[in-house]
């Protein structure tokens, strides 16, 4: 299941959003998803996909399509951090 | 001036119906609504019972919004709902600023709290739900009904434990007749039964120790065998408004809230006084311009503890003299179990109810009366009772909040 479809997934069963609803490029507004969901949505990713996110949520994020991409970034830096980890933690 | 208010909308969702209908017609058979708790909530005998509500649906609140709600708001909304569509009223039609809402509870979101130290501690997780604060906030259920009906006057959370709601109805009655408010829906709500609640009140050991035979017979108010309270999940909301105010847009007036007294005890955090729920009774007896003849019913706040029961029956003779022995007095608890913050509302809707429908209720699984409890509690059957037009609700709590409400027929 790609990333988008996963997203789509946790907001139909956890947001009670109508599938119909929720094309890519629908933006946040549109699907009814205020700053105080946007909090709620991002806690239930970092469930989903093993994620912590850390930082400020970007302002950029506007339609399903962008908090998509996000993740997939997300999980790109999580991917690149063990190696970041194992340098730092290597023995002098 | 007395303090009189019209009541025009009633709400209930209760161990014993989600209606009012519903909730009378458990009371004239003396059905209990306290039943056995599942797992893990069972793991004391104490926590093993509790009177629970049968979940109800309500079309008006969206789907979307019901991950934000613990369940002692989702309850109150309905409840309020209920209340709302029985009264008739359009808000739409309203000077908004003048209405405002009123909530009364003890614990408030205890099943968000519960949980989310759950999470913290028990599963060690590091992050706890979003939602956990606007959930658990003591008054989110008041906010959420004004949200509903973008009520925006007043907005107001009651929290003086059992004596929550009762407090509440008081406060806006007694803010619509200082002409501050039009209409308000008042009343209490209250969700306890998690395992972190009925485990605090089991190691305060005021929890009855359950019947296992029958665990709906396990609350015993006025009872040599009383052994304590049991908890109960409920909310109950009415409708107040003005007098002139319901009359104007022609409401049904189902009875005239007319007194209201507050005393508070300062002896001991949790024993309750004669002196303090005395000065209740008679308080309200005074704002509603009557005297201890007046009255044809109490309900009592009857929690079935040592403490209370007694307590209250010296504070009745005391304020009513030889009359005490001819008033029906009735534990309505027996049945509903102790909804603390709700139970004050609950119990003067069935006041109001039993005006309405010219008996009052029994206390139930009184078989054998203590000597020191020695009036008439209407033992084991509901009973007609004429006159019936003036009744009395106590609500009694910890830390010492003595609420008295006085409901009088139209």
């Amino acid at each position: 299941m790609s990333t988008l479809e996963t997203l789509q997934n946790i907001l139909v069963k956890e947001f009670k959003r109508s599938p119909e609803q929720l094309r890519p490029e629908a933006t946040l507004a549109d699907v009814g998803i205020d700053s105080l969901d946007l909090v709620d949505l991002i806690f239930k990713i970092e469930d989903q996909f093993g994620l912590k996110v850390k930082d400020d949520v970007p302002r950029s994020l506007v339609t399903i399509a962008d908090v998509a991409t996000y993740i997939d970034q997300l999980l790109a830096n999580k991917a690149a951090e063990p190696a970041t980890v194992a340098a730092t933690n290597r023995p002098p | 001036m007395t303090l009189r208010v019209a009541v025009t909308g009633l709400g209930v969702i209760a161990p014993l119906g989600n209606s009012l209908e519903e909730l009378f017609s458990s009371l004239r058979a003396g059905r209990s609504g306290i039943r056995a708790l599942p797992a893990p909530c069972s793991e004391t005998p104490g926590s093993s019972v509790g009177a629970t509500v049968e979940t109800p649906t309500c079309a008006r609140i969206p789907e979307t919004r019901l991950r934000m709600l613990d369940r002692v708001s989702y309850l109150a909304l309905v409840a309020a709902v209920q209340a709302v569509e029985d009264s008739g009223i359009e808000f739409e039609r309203e000077n908004r600023e003048r209405c405002g809402v009123a909530v009364g509870t003890g614990m408030g979101g205890a099943a968000t709290t519960d949980d989310g130290y759950h999470t913290l501690y028990a599963e060690r997780s590091d992050r706890i739900k979003p939602f956990t604060v606007i959930a658990a906030m003591t008054n989110a259920a008041a906010a959420w009904i004004g949200l509903e009906y973008a009520l925006t006057g007043a907005n107001l959370t009651y929290s003086t434990a059992c004596s929550s709601s009762a407090v509440a109805v008081g406060e806006a009655a007694a803010k619509i007749r200082a002409g501050e408010a039009d209409v308000m829906i008042a009343g209490g709500a209250e969700a306890p039964l998690t395992r972190g609640v009925l485990r605090a009140w089991d190691a305060m050991r005021t929890l009855a120790h359950p019947d296992k035979s029958d665990p709906g017979t396990s609350c015993r108010p006025f009872s040599m065998t009383r052994s304590g309270l049991v908890l109960g999940e409920g909310a109950a909301f009415l409708v107040l408004e003005s007098w002139e105010h319901a009359r104007r847009r022609g409401a049904r007036i189902h009875a005239a809230l007319s007194g209201y007294g507050l005393a508070t005890d300062v002896a001991h955090i949790t024993r309750p006084t004669v002196l303090g729920q005395t000065r209740a009774m008679r308080a309200a007896l005074q704002s509603a311009g009557l005297s201890p003849d007046d009255i044809d019913y109490i309900n009592a706040h009857g929690t079935a503890t040592l403490q209370n029961d007694a307590v209250e029956t010296s504070a009745i003779k005391e304020v009513f003299g030889e009359r005490a022995y001819r008033i029906p007095i009735s534990s309505t608890k027996s049945m509903h179990g102790h909804l603390l913050g709700a139970a004050g509302a609950l119990e003067l809707l069935i006041c109001i109810g039993s005006l309405q429908r010219g008996w009052v209720p029994p206390t139930m699984h009184l078989d054998r009366p203590d000597p020191a409890c020695d009036l008439d509690y209407v033992a084991g059957a509901a009973r007609a009772v004429i006159p019936l037009r003036i009744a009395l609700s106590n609500s009694f709590a910890f830390g010492g909040t003595n609420a008295v409400l006085a409901v009088e027929k139209v």
